[in-house]
């Protein structure tokens, strides 16, 4: 990774070069674009995917419109980036954003909740002929995981509505944690279920599995006392230790927060230092405020900010930043006007703000804009194909890379997406 | 984590032409025409050199024998002076190659070329074959029409093409399966779910020599019946109860469907009642069939075809099929019977002018002093009667991309049936002519696709695999069988039950299982029924049948309330424009205090969130009950309709004393509103989410293992209190007679002497013996295959 850095910064070394002493570039556009395709990303070593269910405001959060009616009285804050401001109800970010990228410019077509959320997991619009795999999905069939005996992909506090693994084999599903703060589901003995009960039962079980697979060649009947056996190594495994978040010192309990998101940040990081490829935490909230904008936001928004804000903190610290890209993602924005009926804010696919940080993404940087009252993109528009593309990116996923589906159709991580290049470093 | 088993598998194209491929390694010496060579022109020589073209590629035509006679690309006896032979051997990179691989066409196997070459080699014989039929004839009128009491009759003769196979291939059908075996069978087969114990003892100690035909005929009466089927169709119609559309009532949907199966409503009627259903959904619960695809005609077309003709269409929405003769304007031709439906035709399926009241509502708010507030609340008032299934005269266009007549572009579609019989209507007849073509029986593969689907579901493998791969091509494979049971499910007036009562009673049905792994391009063999994993809904209504009892008539609690009541909405439907702006009025008041309700419960969780971390429960106990006091109050007699406006349903508590002890969720899974959330029982197994047509799952997976091992199901079903210990604490029985109860109850088979004898070695010097069985059967691989 070192020798890419070192040659971009050589390339951009002699292109100025080049142009100061000669007046031309040393490559013609089109390819200098190409080149950059090819070396740029390839950092993000692990993913974690926040998801703000119900399209969370961009202006009330990270695309704030001081002064102007539209902010229902909130103000803007200045932030640890030069020159970027945010919403005041997150002071905590406040002093992360120098390690984030802003899109402001996200736009989409889809201003229905469904319908965007897939849009934003998959790539692609929502048919009822097929299922698209998630992007998680994507990214251990191509990649696969640093670590062999978690699953690559884990899905926290998920929705039903998750595609999952789509069209790809069930292998490649994210594994649902439900609970963040009780772990891998059934993976603990019940209550006043001793070792040795378990033990006796487990052998039980085992003679009589033998007993079925010897009369029985299908290759099922072997598999599910292959899993048998792997599901009770696995309850005694060292690996298990991740999911369990009670194992962090009580500060670091206490910086992410007690509630769900808090716990699904925390356990995030667990499984990103255990090589897990990608990870999607789904605040638990309803962003969905079509009723009372401003006393909703004022409640849901502290939580929020503070775990966001943990999470960056802590994978800096611990030095994972680098190679751990965090993405906050929504369906849709919200609309710039309050309405005068319900004070709420309705559904708005125009223009909303996601962010991306870490492993190779500038830190402190705009990219793109609303309008001033944050109504449409004035500037860069960027679509969620195209995010998810730099997500792809960033990871090192060849986007050209084509999967057929088990009809024979063939598909791409990110439909048509292009990465937004500006954003890395 | 393994692969999944061939049958499980999403049906596709690959499989289909492995099976050609299979078929043909098997006649390799002596390739016959209709058997061997035609399949192999209709997937990949077809689509352009056919009378599917206007002007075929090259003006070379494989479809009939004059064509391929008058060509000059085969030259018979001699494969290597034979163009055609050439150009299907080049590499793929070549540009020559044939088929064109761009667009998803697929280069010839060794094994077609070598059969190809072969058949060149021995004089390209066609026999009496004169020219392909790409519509396929429409079936003759058939035989006189059967009843119930004609059932066994039939079975007989199905049996005899099944022995008449084996004479012929000098096979033999596995050994007959036992009453233990037949029981469990036809319980999971039939009613979904493993018997219990008073049913098993009931068939086992009887001495009736018809009992299985007797059990058989109970089942398909049984409400057990209406709830396995039910989850067979819903995933075939992708039915989600919550995510039929946004704000319309789903559930009606499911109950439409159940009621259908409940109320024996023949197949046919059934298909023609959803294709050509009309009005709101808490008028017709089938229009589900055309809510559920809002605004995506080409789609909907498109799983219409492949659920109820058994054909896939899918890859002609934007090309010419690669691998089949099916055109894009084929596709156009079909889509346009259903485009004029309201909710497929306009984009997003949701239209003002689907409420008659409009205008009037319009002209009476002009003349109101402006009120945005009441004028927002009579849109959300009307807004579930926008979503109205209802004929209209928009027209299918075809798209400005379509690349094979550009003349036609923006042109008007005239329908057109895809094989078959050719059918004309006016344009508002048009929808109810489609369905009488569709489900006529002389449509060459509506009954052919049920007949084949039904036996796949009963004897775990279509005679036709993948079961939606229909076509005009002859199927040689069991084609007399095949076409008996087509006949057979159409003379039966499309009752499935008395179509599944011939299956059942079989000696076929009522024979061991095949225990091996299906291989992919192998056709079923008739020895017996295939041993599968059981579906995720078997697995938990059999969990059910230990924990309570009579589980088949435990219905949900989830109603619909609120904004989402049918009554509700039935009022709304008939009302005056007047009495709809006064109705807004009233949801306007009731919006407002529910916003209020939301803020007060803000200011409510904050005070006992304080409580909380001061550590003072007494005071969140207090404060808790407070509140619920304080916003009854609030609420005052409304809150029943205010509570739900969220979401529009709600759950009342059990009062049977049956299932007192359980959840309300603990209910069949055909019961259950979908989606469920991730983590349930039913989607760790595999359950369909419904998106897309049957995709459920079977793959083994160590969240199973521990789901089963030290998941609720189980530690329920340990409990004291569950209907399986409370059975047995009722029992006299003692020693091996308690095991084997034990496997009756959860295995439905006695134990052999040797699993006994292990049992009790194993339990020897354990606390909790009983429970270490019961937990070990549970968790037995045993327990999740339908053998």
């Amino acid at each position: 990774m070192n020798s890419i850095l070192t040659d971009i910064n050589r390339r951009t070394f002699m292109e100025r070069f080049a142009k100061a002493v000669f007046g031309v570039s040393l490559l013609p556009a089109s390819a200098a674009v190409r080149a950059a395709e090819i070396k740029i990303g390839g950092k993000a070593k692990s993913v974690i995917f926040l998801y703000m269910r119900g399209g969370i405001s961009h202006i009330d959060t990270f695309d704030p419109k001081p002064g102007k009616a539209e902010m229902g009285g909130v103000q803007a804050i200045s932030t640890s980036a030069d020159g970027v401001q945010i919403s005041e109800w997150f002071p905590r970010m406040a002093k992360q954003m120098h390690h984030v990228s802003l899109v402001r410019s996200m736009t989409s077509t889809q201003g229905i909740h469904d319908r965007g959320t897939y849009l934003a997991h998959t790539s692609y619009f929502m048919t009822p002929t097929i299922t698209h795999p998630s992007l998680g999905s994507w990214a251990v069939k191509l990649l696969g995981s640093a670590n062999s005996v978690l699953p690559g992909n884990i899905l926290i506090n998920g929705s039903p509505q998750h595609p999952r693994s789509g069209y790809m084999p069930t292998h490649l599903a994210p594994l649902p944690i439900v609970d963040p703060g009780a772990g891998l589901q059934n993976s603990a003995l019940p209550a006043k279920i001793a070792e040795s009960d378990f033990a006796r039962r487990t052998a039980l079980a085992q003679a009589m599995g033998n007993r079925f697979v010897q009369q029985t060649p299908h290759r099922d009947a072997a598999a599910y006392l292959k899993v048998q056996q792997d599901a009770a190594a696995l309850m005694k495994s060292e690996d298990l230790k991740v999911f369990d978040i009670s194992r962090e010192d009580a500060r670091t309990q206490a910086a992410y927060g007690t509630h769900t998101f808090g716990k699904g940040c925390l356990l995030a990081r667990r499984l990103v230092e255990s090589g897990v490829r990608f990870i999607e935490v789904e605040d638990a909230h309803n962003w969905d405020t079509h009723n009372d904008q401003i006393k909703t936001m004022e409640n849901m928004v502290p939580t929020t900010d503070q775990t966001m804000a943990a999470l960056l903190d802590d994978l800096h610290q611990r030095g994972l930043l680098a190679s751990t890209l965090v993405v906050m993602a929504t369906e849709f924005g919200r609309t710039p006007q309050i309405s005068t009926v319900t004070a709420g804010r309705g559904h708005h696919p125009g223009v909303f703000t996601w962010w991306l940080a870490g492993a190779g993404m500038k830190g402190g940087y705009v990219h793109g804009k609303s309008n001033e009252i944050g109504e449409h993109v004035a500037e860069k528009p960027v679509t969620m194909q195209d995010c998810n593309a730099t997500i792809a990116q960033a990871m090192g996923i060849d986007l050209q890379h084509i999967e057929h589906s088990p009809s024979g159709r063939p598909f791409t991580v990110a439909d048509k997406g292009k990465p937004v290049l500006e954003l890395f470093t | 984590m393994t692969s999944k088993p061939p049958f499980s598998a999403p049906l596709g194209i690959g499989i289909a032409m492995l099976s050609c491929a299979g078929q043909l390694v098997r006649a390799a010496d002596s390739p016959r025409f209709e058997k061997d060579i035609l399949p192999v022109f209709y997937h990949h020589c077809f689509g352009c050199h056919s009378e599917k073209q206007a002007k075929p590629k090259g003006k070379l035509r494989l479809d009939t024998a004059e064509g391929i006679r008058g060509s000059e690309v085969i030259v018979a006896g001699k494969p290597e002076d034979s163009e055609l032979m050439k150009r299907v051997s080049l590499p793929h990179t070549d540009e020559d190659v044939m088929p064109p691989l761009k667009g998803g066409a697929q280069p010839l196997s060794d094994a077609e070329r070598a059969t190809l070459r072969q058949w060149i080699a021995d004089g390209a014989k066609m026999d009496s074959w004169v020219k392909f039929d790409h519509r396929g004839a429409a079936l003759p009128a058939g035989d006189a029409s059967l009843a119930r009491a004609d059932v066994r009759q039939l079975s007989a003769e199905v049996q005899k093409l099944v022995d008449r196979s084996h004479a012929a291939k000098g096979t033999k059908l596995n050994a007959p399966a036992s009453d233990e075996t037949f029981l469990r069978r036809v319980y999971f087969d039939v009613v979904g779910r493993i018997p219990s114990l008073h049913e098993s003892a009931r068939f086992l100690g009887s001495k009736d020599a018809d009992k299985r035909a007797k059990l058989i005929d109970e089942l398909l009466g049984s409400e057990g019946y209406v709830s396995h089927m039910f989850n067979w169709k819903a995933d075939l119609l992708r039915v989600n109860t919550r995510g039929l559309a946004a704000g319309q009532p789903g559930k009606l949907y499911d109950d439409w469907v159940k009621d259908a199966i409940r109320s024996h409503m023949p197949y046919d009627e059934f298909v023609r009642q959803l294709v050509t259903s009309s009005g709101h959904l808490w008028e017709n619960g089938a229009v589900g069939f055309y809510v559920r695809d809002l605004g995506m005609p080409l789609d909907h077309m498109s799983n219409m075809t492949r659920i109820f003709l058994g054909t896939r269409i899918e890859c002609a929405q934007c090309h010419d099929h690669p691998l089949e003769p099916i055109t894009q304007k084929d596709f156009y031709q079909m889509v346009a019977f259903t485009f004029g439906v309201s909710n497929l035709g306009s984009p997003g399926g949701y239209s003002p002018d689907n409420v008659k009241q409009y205008p009037e509502i319009k002209e009476k708010m002009a003349t109101m002093p402006k009120d945005k507030a009441l004028g927002d609340s009579v849109s959300g008032t009307i807004a579930p009667l926008k979503r109205l299934t209802v004929d209209t005269d928009k027209q299918l266009k075809f798209p400005e991309t379509y690349a094979y007549d550009t003349a036609l572009r923006g042109k008007s579609v005239v329908p057109r049936t895809l094989f078959g019989d050719e059918v004309t209507a006016s344009e508002s007849e048009r929808r109810k002519a489609f369905a009488e073509w569709m489900t006529s029986p002389r449509n060459p593969r509506f009954a052919k696709n049920i007949a084949n689907r039904l036996w796949k579901r009963v004897m775990g493998a279509g005679l036709i695999e993948p079961v939606d791969s229909l076509s005009a091509l002859p199927n040689p494979e069991h084609a007399e069988l095949m076409d008996f049971l087509t006949q057979t499910i159409i003379r039966l007036r499309f009752d499935e039950r008395a179509f599944m009562a011939v299956l059942l009673n079989t000696r076929l049905y009522q024979s061991e299982a095949v225990r091996e792994t299906p291989e992919p391009a192998v056709a079923f063999a008739l020895r017996g029924p295939q041993l599968r994993r059981l579906s995720a809904e078997q697995i938990w209504d059999s969990h059910l049948v230990l924990l309570a009892k009579d589980i088949d008539e435990r219905k949900t609690t989830f109603r619909l309330e609120g904004v989402f009541d049918p009554q509700r909405l039935k009022k709304l439907t008939a009302m005056t424009a007047d009495e709809i702006i006064a109705q807004a009025r009233i949801n306007l008041a009731e919006r407002t205090r529910g916003r209020e309700l939301s803020l007060r419960r803000i200011e409510q969780a904050k005070a006992v969130a304080a409580a909380k971390a001061r550590g003072d429960e007494k005071e969140v106990k207090r404060l808790t009950a407070v509140h619920a006091k304080q916003n009854k109050e609030f609420l005052g007699s409304d809150m029943k309709a205010m509570g739900s406006e969220a979401d529009g349903e709600s759950a009342t508590k059990e009062t049977d004393p049956r299932w007192k002890s359980l959840p309300p969720s603990f209910i069949r899974a055909s019961e259950t509103p979908l989606p469920l959330p991730l983590g349930h029982f039913l989607r760790q197994f595999g359950q369909s989410d419904r998106r897309e047509i049957d995709a459920f799952n079977r793959d083994p997976n160590t969240t199973h293992s521990l789901a089963l091992m030290n998941g609720d199901l189980t530690t329920r079903a340990l409990a004291e209190d569950s209907f399986l210990r409370r059975q047995l604490a009722a029992s006299k029985a003692v020693g091996e007679q308690r095991t084997q109860l034990i496997y009756r109850a959860i295995l439905v088979r006695s134990a052999s002497a040797e699993e006994l004898a292990e049992m009790a070695a194993l339990t020897k010097d354990s606390p909790t013996p009983e429970q270490d069985i019961i937990w070990a059967l549970l968790n037995s691989p045993e327990f999740l295959f339908n053998q």
